[in-house]
C-alpha cells in the first residue's frame, strides 16, 4: 500500500510545520533510512532533518528500555533478563512484543521531557499491516481483561486511555482505490472506531492515477480503429491507462461512501527516482491538502 | 470440452493432488489459486480450492454469495467439479482442541481468556490452522485436487514450520519452568536459576504482576497436553508436503521488493528439492512503445491524427508521453523478473500474467485469466 512512504511524508509533513516529530517503525526491516538516503535505522534514534528524528523499535530493545526503567537498577535487569531462558520465556507470552512496542511508542508521546515540556509535539508510527496492527492497538484492551491488577495492567490501562483520547491519538489509514484494499480499509476502520473506540483521521489514497485526456478525445480514442503498428501501441498505453484511471475512479466513490472520512489522493510517481525527492513532494502534497481542509491547527 | 495442457504450468498442476500457493499479500494469490482450481475442473477433476481471504469479488465471480466455512459447489458449466471453501480459523482451532486434547482439559482450554483471545493470533496458529484443514480435506480423499491459499506471511517458512513452531513453543525449557517448576528444581548450571526460581518470579512479577504470569502458567499447562498431538500431525503434514504428489506455486508482482520476497520463499523451501514448481508472477506491464519510436517527431504521429483529433499535435505529444511511461514500467517488470531468472533453478518455470485493465468480476473474467495462464502461457 506504500505504508511507510505515506508516513515518512506525513511525518516529514508535520516537521516542515514547526512540530517536534519522532517517526516510529517498530520490529520492521527499516526501510526509513533507505528513503532518507541515509544508514539503515535501529533502536538508536537518528536525526532525519530539522524537527525530524526517527528510531526503528524492536521488541528486545523496547523491552530492555522498559525493564530498566521499571526495575531501575541495571544489574538485576542483568541478572534476570539477559538469561538465554528468561528470554525465550519473554518471548512466548503471547502479546508482549506488541504491548512493550506500543508502551514505547506511548512513553514518547506522553510521559518523555525536555525540561518542562514535552520533547515531542506528535509521534508519526509506521504501524504493521491491517491485521497485525489491529493486534498491536489492541493489546492493552486484552491485558486490561486479561488481568485487574499489577505493573502491566497499569500500564495498559494507560495506554487504552491514550489510544481512546480523539485529542491525542488517531489512525490515518494508506490504501490504494482497488477492490481488496479498500474493503480491507472499510474493516479496518470499523473495527478501530466501533470494537478499539480509537479515532480514524484521514485516508491516504496512495498510486492516484490522472488522465491526460479530455473526456472527447478519451471517447474519440476508444472509437479508432489502429492503423499502423506505432499508433496500436500508443492507443494501447493510452486505453490502458484510461481503464486503469476509470477503475481507480469508480473504488474513490465507493471509498467515500464506505468510510466517512477526508481522503488525501497521493498521485502515483511512474520514474522510480529518487525516493527523498518522493517524499518531498509528498509531504508538499500532505501539507496543501491538509490547508484546503483548513484542518491545520 | 479441451483443454490444453502444452504448457510448462499447465502440465505441472496436471499432475499433482495438493498445490499450495504461497507469496506476499496482495499478489493475487487468492485468484491465482482459483483460476488454477478453474483449469483441473475444467479438465474433469473434482477439485477444491481453500481460501483464507473472504475475496467476495472472486466469490461472486465463481458465482458464490460469499465463501463459507462449508464447502460449496460452484455452479459454472465443467466437465469435473470446482468447490470453494474458506478457512474459519476459530472453529479449526477448536477442532484441534476437541480432537487432541484429554477430555479433562478440554474445557480448561476452550474457555482460558488467554486461548481465547490468542488462538487466532499467536504466532503460527493461522498457518497451523490451514495445514490441519489442508490435511483434513487431503485425509478424506473426497477430492482429487486440493488448492490451497495460504495466509500472506511476511516469513518464507512460517507455514511448513507453524506445527513445530507451536510446539516448541509449548515445549521450550523456559516454559517448562513455569508451569512444572519441578523440572528445574535441583539441577545445577542453569545460570539464573540457581539462584531460585522464586527469585527470578519475583522480579518477573514485579514487571508483569504476578497475576498475568498465573494465567499464563494456567494456559500453558492446559495448552501442553495438546502438544503430542500437534506434534505427530505436524509430521505428517509436513511428510505430505514432501511428497512428489505436493507442489508449492509462489505467487508475486513483478515489483522488486515482492520479487525478492518471491525468491526468499524459494530459497527457504529448498531449492534443491524442487518444492517449488513454478512462480506465476501477476500485473506485468508487457506493453508500450520502442525506444526508437520515442525519438520520432511528434508531427509523424499527428499527422495519423488529424482526422480525429481537434488538436491532434497535443493528443499526440500526450500518447507518446503515457506510451513511454508505460515502457519504462514495462522495462522494470522485465528487468526484475530476469533477475529473479538468474536466482532460480532452469526447471522452474517462471509464467507471468499480463495486467489486466480491469478487474476480475465474472465468470468470463475468471475464464479469460484461466487462457491467460495456461493456453497462452507466457515464460521469461
Amino acid at each position: 500500500m506504500g505504508k511507510t512512504t505515506v508516513a515518512s511524508a506525513f511525518a516529514l509533513s508535520c516537521a516542515k510545520r514547526g512540530m517536534k516529530t519522532l517517526l516510529m517503525q517498530v520490529n520492521a526491516k527499516d526501510r526509513i533510512g533507505a528513503i532518507f538516503n541515509q544508514d539503515p535505522i535501529g533502536e538508536e534514534m537518528v536525526e532525519l532533518g530539522p524537527n525530524l528524528y526517527c528510531v526503528n523499535s524492536t521488541p528486545a530493545s523496547a523491552m530492555r528500555e522498559y525493564a530498566l526503567m521499571t526495575l531501575k537498577i541495571k544489574i538485576i535487569y542483568r541478572a534476570v533478563f539477559e538469561n538465554k531462558i528468561v528470554q525465550s520465556f519473554l518471548n512466548a507470552i503471547p502479546g508482549i512484543s506488541e504491548l512493550v512496542l506500543l508502551g514505547k511508542a506511548y512513553y514518547h508521546a506522553a510521559v518523555e521531557k525536555r525540561g518542562k515540556k514535552r520533547r515531542w509535539d506528535i509521534v508519526v508510527l509506521d504501524a504493521p499491516a491491517t491485521g497485525h496492527g489491529i493486534f498491536l492497538l489492541k493489546i492493552p484492551s486484552v491485558v486490561t481483561s486479561i488481568i485487574e491488577s499489577g505493573h502491566m495492567f497499569e500500564e495498559a490501562e494507560r495506554m487504552k486511555a491514550m489510544l481512546e483520547d480523539p485529542e491525542f491519538t488517531s489512525v490515518n489509514i494508506v490504501t490504494l482505490l482497488e477492490d481488496l484494499p479498500i474493503n480491507e480499509s472499510k474493516m479496518l476502520s470499523e473495527t478501530l472506531q466501533e470494537e478499539l473506540n480509537i479515532a480514524v483521521d484521514y485516508i491516504f489514497a496512495n498510486k492516484v492515477l490522472s488522465n491526460p485526456f479530455t473526456e472527447e478525445e478519451e471517447n474519440t480514442l476508444h472509437r479508432l480503429e489502429d492503423s499502423d503498428t506505432l499508433l496500436d501501441s500508443l492507443f494501447q498505453s493510452a486505453r490502458f491507462h484510461g481503464a486503469r484511471v476509470a477503475s481507480q475512479k469508480k473504488y474513490a466513490d465507493i471509498l467515500k461512501e464506505k468510510i466517512d472520512c477526508f481522503t488525501i489522493e497521493i498521485p502515483y510517481f511512474f520514474d522510480g527516482a529518487d525516493r527523498a525527492e518522493q517524499i518531498e513532494k509528498i509531504s508538499k502534497i500532505i501539507s496543501t491538502q491538509l490547508n484546503q481542509t483548513g484542518e491545520v491547527e | 470440452m479441451s483443454v490444453s495442457t502444452s504448457g510448462k504450468l499447465a502440465e505441472l498442476v496436471s499432475r499433482k493432488r495438493v498445490i499450495i500457493c504461497v507469496g506476499s499479500g496482495g499478489v493475487g494469490k487468492t485468484t491465482t489459486s482459483a483460476i488454477i482450481a478453474l483449469q483441473e475442473a475444467k479438465r474433469g477433476k473434482k477439485v477444491i480450492v481453500l481460501t483464507i481471504d473472504p475475496a467476495k469479488r472472486l466469490a461472486n465471480a465463481l458465482g458464490l454469495a460469499s465463501f463459507t466455512g462449508k464447502a460449496q459447489k460452484v455452479e459454472l458449466e465443467m466437465e469435473g467439479e470446482l468447490w470453494a471453501m474458506m478457512l474459519d480459523m476459530k472453529a479449526c482451532f477448536d477442532e484441534v482442541v476437541v480432537r487432541y486434547a484429554p477430555p479433562e482439559s478440554r474445557d480448561e482450554i476452550l474457555s482460558n481468556r488467554i486461548y481465547e483471545y490468542f488462538s487466532t493470533s499467536l504466532a503460527g496458529t493461522q498457518e497451523y490452522a490451514a495445514s490441519e484443514r489442508l490435511y483434513q480435506l487431503y485425509e478424506s480423499g473426497e477430492y482429487d485436487l486440493i488448492v490451497l491459499d495460504t495466509p500472506p506471511t511476511t516469513h518464507a517458512l512460517d507455514f511448513l514450520e507453524a506445527p513445530n513452531r507451536l510446539g516448541d513453543a509449548v515445549n521450550s525449557r523456559a516454559l517448562q519452568w513455569l508451569y512444572k517448576p519441578t523440572v528445574f528444581a535441583g539441577k545445577k548450571g542453569l545460570g539464573v536459576f540457581s539462584m531460585g526460581t522464586t527469585y527470578v518470579v519475583r522480579i518477573l512479577s514485579k514487571l508483569t504482576g504476578a497475576q498475568l504470569l498465573e494465567e499464563f502458567s494456567t494456559f500453558l499447562s492446559a495448552f501442553s497436553t495438546l502438544f503430542d498431538g500437534l506434534q505427530e500431525r505436524g509430521k505428517a503434514v509436513r511428510d505430505l508436503l514432501s511428497r512428489d504428489e505436493s507442489t508449492f506455486i509462489v505467487v508475486s508482482t513483478p515489483d522488486p521488493l515482492t520479487l525478492k520476497e518471491a525468491a526468499f520463499f524459494y530459497e527457504k523451501l529448498g531449492k534443491d528439492q524442487n518444492t517449488v514448481g513454478a512462480f506465476v508472477i501477476n500485473r506485468v506491464h508487457d506493453f508500450g512503445i520502442d525506444d526508437e519510436d520515442l525519438r520520432r517527431p511528434i508531427v509523424n504521429i499527428s499527422t495519423k491524427l488529424d482526422t480525429q483529433f481537434e488538436n491532434p499535435r497535443s493528443v499526440a505529444q500526450k500518447l507518446v508521453d503515457i506510451a513511454s511511461k508505460y515502457s519504462t514500467l514495462k522495462k522494470q517488470d522485465f528487468r526484475a523478473m530476469k533477475d529473479l531468472k538468474n536466482n532460480v533453478s532452469g526447471d522452474v518455470p517462471i509464467v507471468y500474467m499480463p495486467y489486466f485493465d480491469r478487474d476480475i468480476h465474472n465468470a468470463e473474467g475468471l475464464e479469460r485469466a484461466r487462457l491467460e495462464l495456461f493456453d497462452k502461457e507466457k515464460r521469461i
